[in-house]
């Protein structure tokens, strides 16, 4: 799933560099987990960092520090671990699914976030129109399956989007499968109307 | 003391992942203080810096069998080891964050709706009339949590109530929002 739309060179250094909230941190990873040329990217910007790691001051370890971390080593020889080769998708681990109207449900996705901070999946039915809303901050936004359209244009499985708080939107689900997103906001999403902010709130997102 | 000096990083890597200290201790010579040295620049401090310095070495130990030389260097790829080790400190000290106190409906009470629960879209018509419910103090409390956004704490101020008697009254509202929404599907 190589999309069109891709994170900027600047947010793939900060995620490179281990410095984006780790909610967004993951909807970045999302993206650059089925795009070869963002990983690419991702692999040079590690390089520069791991050739400045060589050029950094030192920090003096403590005297011990030697002995204390060979006692904690283990017997035999390290093994390889295993890697989890499932689609990212089926790596999220989810809390249930709150249907917030026909055909449209969130789920907040279980990892450690700011508390400011929304880290979930929305899936939303094609034909479904989305709450026309607002945003209070940043919101990192990857496709999972399906795609979108919106202002900005065609979003599909793998596509990345990048929205601050000016964006007023409005997406529109597009073919005949649901879309499921995965999203970081940042500060509370500012839907139009009280109905959007009780779903959301009973979404808990 | 190296007694490796004349031995690359990326073979010392090799050679720890077939289980060989001694290139362990060179490679920690090499890196274990750039690598405190990057942490305190991230923001660790004193012993902190310290303690996930020797975590940062002892991942690197457990881990050196998945070092690709044909696809990083040594020095990039424990740069990842650490860089990681200090997303994973982040994450540990914000789990205590991420449980919002705007949580309504308790976990164990918050029942899902089923996939069909919901047969039309609910317009903003039967919101009102869904709000009609509520008495005045339910209202009220609904109108400054969801119109005006503000935090349980200063809606508590604002209306001299106990922060949890706020929360009990939204948890009531929202409970009978809820089963009037269930009457529709």
């Amino acid at each position: 799933m190589s999309g069109q739309h891709h994170p900027s060179a600047d947010i793939l250094a900060a995620y490179a560099s281990g410095v984006l909230e780790p909610g967004f941190g993951l909807v970045v990873a999302a993206h650059v987990d089925g795009c070869a040329q963002c990983r690419r990217q991702v692999a040079s910007y590690e390089a520069i960092s791991g050739d400045a790691l060589c050029e950094i001051d030192d920090a003096a370890m403590g005297d011990d520090a030697l002995s204390r971390v060979m006692s904690r080593l283990d017997g035999a020889a390290p093994e390889k671990l295993a890697m989890d080769r499932r689609p990212f998708a089926e790596r999220l681990t989810l809390k249930p699914r709150k249907w917030v109207a026909p055909g449209v449900w969130v789920a907040a996705v279980e990892t450690p976030h700011a508390r400011t901070n929304r880290v979930y999946v929305l899936s939303v039915a094609p034909g479904m129109p989305t709450a026309r809303h607002e945003h209070s901050g940043a919101e990192f936004c990857t496709v999972l399956k399906g795609a979108y359209r919106d202002e900005l244009g065609l979003f599909r499985a793998g596509d990345f989007a990048a929205t601050d708080h000016d964006v007023n939107h409005q997406p529109v689900v597009q073919g005949d499968e649901a879309c499921v997103c995965l999203f970081a906001t940042e500060g509370r999403l500012q839907p139009q109307g009280l109905l959007g902010r009780l779903a959301f709130a009973y979404a808990d997102v | 003391m190296d007694d490796c000096a004349d031995i690359s990083d990326e073979a010392l890597l090799t050679q720890i992942a077939a289980g060989n200290r001694v290139a362990f201790s060179s490679l920690f010579g090499r890196y274990a203080s750039k690598v405190k040295g990057y942490l305190i620049k991230l923001g660790a401090r004193g012993a902190a810096a310290e303690d996930l310095a020797q975590d940062v070495m002892v991942s690197i130990w457990r881990r050196a069998a998945s070092f690709d030389p044909a696809k990083a260097k040594a020095s990039t790829w424990i740069y990842v080891v650490a860089r990681n080790a200090w997303i994973d400190k982040l994450r540990r000290e914000r789990v205590e964050l991420a449980y919002r106190d705007t949580l309504i409906i308790d976990e164990a009470s918050d029942e899902e709706l089923p996939d069909d629960a919901v047969s039309r879209v609910q317009t903003e018509a039967q919101m009102a009339e869904a709000l009609e419910l509520l008495s005045e103090e339910q209202k009220q409390v609904v109108r400054l949590s969801f119109f005006e956004d503000r935090p349980h704490s200063e809606i508590a101020e604002h209306l001299s109530l106990p922060l949890g008697t706020v929360k009990s009254r939204l948890r009531l509202a929202l409970i009978k929002l809820r089963a009037h929404w269930e009457q529709m599907k």
